[in-house]
């Protein structure tokens, strides 16, 4: 199956903005994660589709996933 | 001092009517760094009535990069009275009341009293979720931002929204803490924090209600997305 996958703030810094990617079935958030290398832990808000969900959540071909770092500064 | 005209260019984007509002209004400013401070700054031009500063620290010379209220003259003062100090001179008809203490979820209620809306311009995580629960359960309105580097988040927590929780509720500390905080990213996201702050005092709806603006100077791109209760 087809995704898109969307990075937001330093999650861009040596990966990229946008891309699709091809998974196998069955693949999880967490699958994205590892192709990315981004430890759950780094993970402030993921959007499959613009729902909250988390990095156990099962994909779907067509799905678009946006990932947050955590931006807490003030 | 009352000057006449000290408002003139707020017309006409503030009626005569909205004006009124914001001078008998009463915000508080959890945080007085880098956010807090240009907050601060821009409600007191703007002509609010009273002001509640809240901030436990002293300022220190790795401030000066990007905190308006920090100045080589003043390192080492609490940073809420550096900035009294400032708005002073920037708007002595506002009156300017200041906690040096650290944001406590007990001291809340003590904290916001006679508030009628917060602006969250901390730096821990898991103080921004306590704050939000706070304004909750006080029924005040609470706009909250928050920045790294290139990057900044804000948007609007009424009572019954859990947008802070959502997007805070995990992890101790953000990128920050190795991206640092340059000078333009506090600027830019306390000013859209205090567009939309103005818009609640004066009885209208903000544009960031259950949803909150990513913004990346890297790119220039300032993108929505919506927070669903769910």
């Amino acid at each position: 199956m087809r995704v898109t996958v969307k990075l937001f703030a330093t999650f861009r810094d040596g990966r990229f903005k946008v891309e699709e990617k091809n998974l196998s079935e069955d693949s999880r958030v967490l699958d994205i994660l590892q192709l990315l290398n981004i430890s759950p832990e780094e993970v402030a808000i993921c959007l499959v589709n613009g729902k909250d969900v988390k990095e156990q959540h099962l994909l779907k071909d067509g799905d678009t996933i946006a990932l947050f770092p955590p931006v807490g500064g003030g | 001092m009352t000057i006449e005209g000290r408002y003139v260019r707020n017309k006409k984007t503030l009626t005569d009517e909205d004006q009124h509002k914001l001078a008998n209004s009463c915000v508080a400013i959890v945080g007085c760094g880098g956010l807090g401070g240009y907050i601060a700054e821009e409600l007191a031009r703007i002509g609010v009535g009273r002001l509640v500063l809240i901030d436990g620290d002293r300022l220190e010379v790795s401030n000066l990069n990007r905190q308006i209220m920090a100045t080589e003259l003043n390192i080492g003062q609490w940073k809420v009275e550096a900035a009294r100090d400032r708005l002073r001179s920037v708007n002595s008809e506002v009156k300017v009341e200041i906690i040096k203490e650290w944001f406590k979820e007990e001291k809340g209620p003590e904290m916001f009293q006679e508030v009628d809306l917060v602006f969250d311009a901390l730096d821990s995580l898991a103080t921004r979720v306590e704050l939000e629960r706070v304004c909750h359960s006080l029924k005040l309105p609470l706009v909250f931002a928050s920045i790294a580097g290139w990057f900044g988040q804000i948007g609007v927590s009424l009572p019954g929204d859990f947008s802070v929780l959502r997007l805070f509720g995990r992890g101790e500390r953000g990128v920050e803490s190795t991206w640092g905080n340059p000078a333009f990213t506090p600027a830019v996201l306390a000013s859209l924090s205090v567009a939309e702050g103005v818009k609640l005092l004066a009885g209208r709806m903000p544009a960031l209600h259950r949803a909150w603006l990513q913004v990346d100077l890297l790119t220039m791109e300032f993108e929505r997305f919506e927070i669903n209760n769910t």
